[in-house]
């Protein structure tokens, strides 16, 4: 993942290099092998390329499919179908229609036409599925796999229901076979390397914070389930025209569970790791099979046949290999991250390049003048009330401190002013527009940012990459996301961050980088709930410097939760304090101070003495 | 009107064996969070038992059966899911998987990977006439089994304090053993309980087709998860749900869909799940509670 973003021509060199070699490898080894050894390693670079397609989806989103095995039986009967010698149409397939029979395709033609149809197909399946929860798409994907076999077993005119087809051409040889597999492998990495496959890698790290840089989480899942599709349906089709037989089950149950174990055995996060998880088990799984077979075990044991042991053996494989790794072999990295190469002397993460500090870090002007504005905003949980009839304005370039007791409704209000809750009664308006129930993804793209009272990084991305994506949830290419990420931690003094995983740093760096990833969106209107919580003094004097800077050099409004009084002080013109779900008081901080209800609902008598001490 | 009665008997037969494969996974899934693949298997080897101790007497086999689901199920979880209980999903799952296709091979290589026929109780097979409705003896063991072990689960779960130990780690785990509920034993409890599920259902499959098969759990498990998920993720009695609605539609689509469309009743019964998903994509008792606090 990292580096990728780097201008690190190396890394990325690396990365696209490694798997590609290793499939040249695969290659050599069934062009130079024997007739039967050439069909194997066709096989297992047609697996290889569903592999690769399964990881489009399941590596980039998290998010576990069971149904992308549907796309390869799709493309295999598609390609199967258009391939199939007219004789046999009729003996096989009596209810195929006419332009479908009589279609003479190559294997060039039909391979493109499978992928399409998969691509389509799972374009039409991934509207109403991607639409359910990620918990709920592992089980969804599945009854779509059960409903492709049953319809695929039943459909005898057209398909040959469970008896299947047999005589399709063999037309795949090893050499398209690998072009293929190389074909997928680059666009798997183009796809990861691209804005979309950041933003979706970002709603697998974390599907919250994602949605408030403005990412749609159904859109970016689409994208990666069609690509994934269509891969599906390439490995299906040039399968099929490897073996000359298919039927229902080709592509069903057990091959899903192969190919989903091939990929998390490699690591599913990676490219590289689907490579070579594909290759790692089918060799192992040749191996073993033939010793079940019988075999002399360098002449010294002699094993008989024994259906089945193979199965266990590779089952107690697996079971150490998560057990030793649960990140699989390659742990999720591509070849260009991995730190032995680090080690060696590879320039893995190469200096930054210098930043364009002016570039990119002022918000762009937008003409409308307005305000983020709530009105009479109550809410309500399990009868509960949280809110009630609360008002709220935060004008362009102000500070707001929104302040109360522990149980105010703080964070509720702000929950409500960024679409993460829909509020019972009142409304919220941005700029002018009523926006009330909004997603928080679309409210960010309308110029509204937020960090969490949990910073919630995208661990498994590098600190610029953290920041970046927060521009390419915006719509910005990859080369402008680097310019304003590059920006931003330069001004807040923060790119010593930007080589390091989010998930190996320290909490307060974490929050920091929360800050500086909700101002890579450019916001008009930035909600910080309390930023400062868990940081140490330093880091917290560093946070009041940054928004001071903010303040200045992106001229955004912002929401301030801080129970620090310290900070508020310091920071914010105007305070809001919120109690019991109502407003108590709005006013200069002074005023604020001076407000018997003030003091006596919420700051309490060691309140002033707090403050004059700090003072 | 009595046909009708008796379609409604078989699906409400049907579902309440769908419900009790779905409350052995959801079991598991709710204090560990695993998709455990291998519950098949524990229902496959359950059976395997009955094959294995065929010629004692039925109720001795059947204890046997219950006894070897529960051990093979607390096997699995020491030796292979509690290395893997805190790794991440995909790592649990394709555990689960491997685990899986261990036992279904330890079968096929032990006994044959084909099927093997098993003797049930003669009595089994025969029908008992209730007010015109001519119901099979194996559907009354079926309903009176599903509503023993609810009833036995519900008690467990809500009387006991094992059972409020459990309930409390189903809804935050970590949280339960900062209060001091200890997590392997808890999850112990949950796999014997599962496993003995398992064998129960398994037992119930023999009875039914009088057949054993290496891969005979595989069916049922696939069931399983899509009834556990239209329920309502960790919640224990929305599998009940979840598995009777399947079972039932599954059953009432078999008599009433017209004749050209009946091979294509499993895509049907398939497509429910995903519309109830779209709808209410926690699942029909779900709630909001997959969603993160933020």
């Amino acid at each position: 993942m990292s580096g990728a973003l780097f201008r690190s021509r190396p890394s990325a060199l690396v990365s696209l290099l490694v798997p590609l070699a290793l499939i040249g490898l695969v290659v050599l080894v069934g062009a130079t092998g024997t007739p039967s050894l050439e069909g194997t390693v066709i096989q297992i670079l047609c697996n290889l390329i569903i592999v690769v397609g399964l990881q489009v989806f399941v590596g980039n989103s998290g998010v576990y499919s069971f149904g992308q095995l549907g796309f390869a039986t799709a493309g295999a009967y598609v390609a199967a179908l258009l391939t199939l010698p007219a004789a046999f149409i009729l003996l096989q397939t009596p209810g195929l229609p006419h332009f479908i029979a009589g279609a003479d395709s190559g294997p060039l033609v039909s391979t493109l036409i499978a992928a399409g149809v998969s691509a389509l197909l799972a374009a039409a399946v991934g509207l109403p599925l991607m639409r359910t929860s990620t918990l709920a798409i592992p089980i969804s994907t599945f009854a779509f796999l059960i409903v492709i076999y049953n319809v695929v077993a039943n459909w005898d005119r057209i398909t040959g229901g469970n008896a299947g087809l047999v005589s399709i051409p063999t037309t795949t040889g090893v050499g398209a076979a690998g072009l293929w597999a190389a074909v997928a492998v680059v666009l798997a990495l183009a796809y990861k390397w691209l804005p979309s496959g950041y933003r979706l890698q970002a709603t697998r790290e974390d599907e919250v914070a994602a949605g408030s840089i403005g990412i749609g989480l159904m859109r970016e899942r689409m994208i990666a389930f069609i690509l994934s599709g269509a891969l599906c349906g390439i490995g299906g089709a040039l399968a099929v025209h490897q073996s000359g037989v298919l039927n229902p089950t080709t592509f069903y149950f057990g091959a899903t569970v192969t190919t989903l174990t091939m990929l998390v055995v490699g690591g599913a996060r990676s490219v590289l790791g689907a490579v070579i998880g594909a290759i790692a088990i089918a060799v192992v799984n040749e191996f073993l099979r033939g010793v079940e077979n019988g075999a002399d075990l360098l002449g010294v044991i002699s094993i008989g046949e024994a259906p089945g042991l193979a199965a266990i053996g590779l089952g107690l494989i697996l079971l150490a290999t998560m057990i030793a790794m649960p990140n699989g072999l390659t742990g999720g990295r591509e070849a260009g991250e991995l730190s032995w190469l680090h080690r060696l002397g590879w320039p893995v993460r190469p200096p930054l390049v210098e930043p364009e500090v002016n570039d990119g870090a002022r918000p762009a002007e937008r003409p409308a003048p307005g305000a983020l504005r709530a009105e009479r905003i109550s809410l309500a949980f399990a009868g509960l009330q949280v809110l009630r009839d609360v008002d709220l304005t935060l004008e362009p370039g102000e500070v707001l401190g929104l302040i109360g007791p522990n149980g105010a409704g703080k964070t509720t209000l702000v929950n409500v002013l960024s679409g993460f809750q829909r509020p019972d009664a009142g409304t919220v308006s941005l700029d002018g527009t009523a926006v009330t129930g909004s997603s928080p993804a679309r409210l960010a793209r309308r110029g509204l940012g937020r960090t969490f009272q949990a910073a919630l990084p995208f661990p498994h991305l590098t600190g610029l990459e953290n920041v970046a994506v927060g521009a390419m949830g915006m719509g910005a290419g990859r080369r402008r996301a680097v310019t304003i990420a590059t920006g931003v931690l330069a001004r807040l003094d923060l790119l010593r961050l930007a080589t390091v995983p989010a998930g190996s740093m320290p909490p307060g760096s974490q929050r920091l980088l929360g800050v500086a990833r909700a101002l890579a969106i450019q916001p008009r209107y930035l909600l910080l709930d309390e930023p400062a919580a868990g940081l140490s003094e330093e880091e917290g004097e560093q946070l009041t410097e940054i928004l001071r800077n903010v303040l200045a050099d992106f001229g955004c409004g912002i929401l301030l939760i801080e129970h620090d009084m310290s900070i508020v002080m310091k920071l914010c013109p105007r305070v809001q304090v919120l109690d019991d779900g109502r407003t108590l008081r709005v006013g200069a901080p002074d005023e604020v101070q001076a407000d018997p209800a003030v003091i006596e609902s919420y700051l309490g008598s060691n309140f002033l003495v707090a403050v004059d001490a700090r003072a | 009107m009595t046909e009708l009665g008796q379609h409604l008997i078989d699906a409400l037969a049907l579902g309440s064996l769908y419900a009790l494969i779905a409350l052995g996974i959801t079991l598991v899934y709710t204090v560990m969070g695993m998709m455990n693949f291998a519950h098949g298997e524990f229902i496959m080897l359950a059976a395997y038992a009955l094959y294995v101790l065929a010629g004692l007497p039925f109720g001795v086999a059947v204890a046997a059966a219950l006894l070897t689901g529960s051990l093979v199920a607390l096997l699995a979880e020491r030796v292979a899911f509690r290395p893997v209980r805190n790794a991440d999903l995909s790592a649990q799952l394709v555990t689960s998987l491997a685990v899986a296709a261990i036992l279904q091979n330890i079968v096929t290589v032990a006994v044959n990977a084909r099927a093997q026929s098993v003797e049930t109780p003669a009595g089994l097979s025969e029908t008992t006439s209730i007010g015109g409705l001519l119901v099979p003896n194996l559907e009354f063991v079926t309903l009176g089994l599903t509503a023993i072990v609810l009833g036995g689960l519900g008690w467990l779960l809500y009387r006991t304090r094992t059972g409020l130990t459990m309930r409390a780690a189903a809804e935050n785990f970590d949280m339960a053993r900062l209060l001091g509920v200890r997590a392997d034993r808890v999850i112990a409890i949950s796999f014997a309980i599962s496993g003995a599920l398992a064998a129960a259902v398994g037992v119930l499959i023999v009875m039914q087709t009088g057949q054993v098969s290496p891969t005979m759990g595989l069916t049922p498990v696939l069931v399983g998860f899509v009834a556990v998920v239209i329920g309502g993720f960790g919640r224990i009695f929305g599998a009940v749900i979840g598995g009777l609605l399947l079972g039932i539609l599954s059953s009432l689509l078999g008599v009433y869909l017209p004749d050209g469309l009946v091979p294509f009743r499993d895509a049907i019964v398939f497509t429910v799940p995903v519309l109830i998903l779209i709808f209410r994509p926690h699942g029909l008792l779900g709630g909001e509670v997959g969603r993160a606090r933020v």
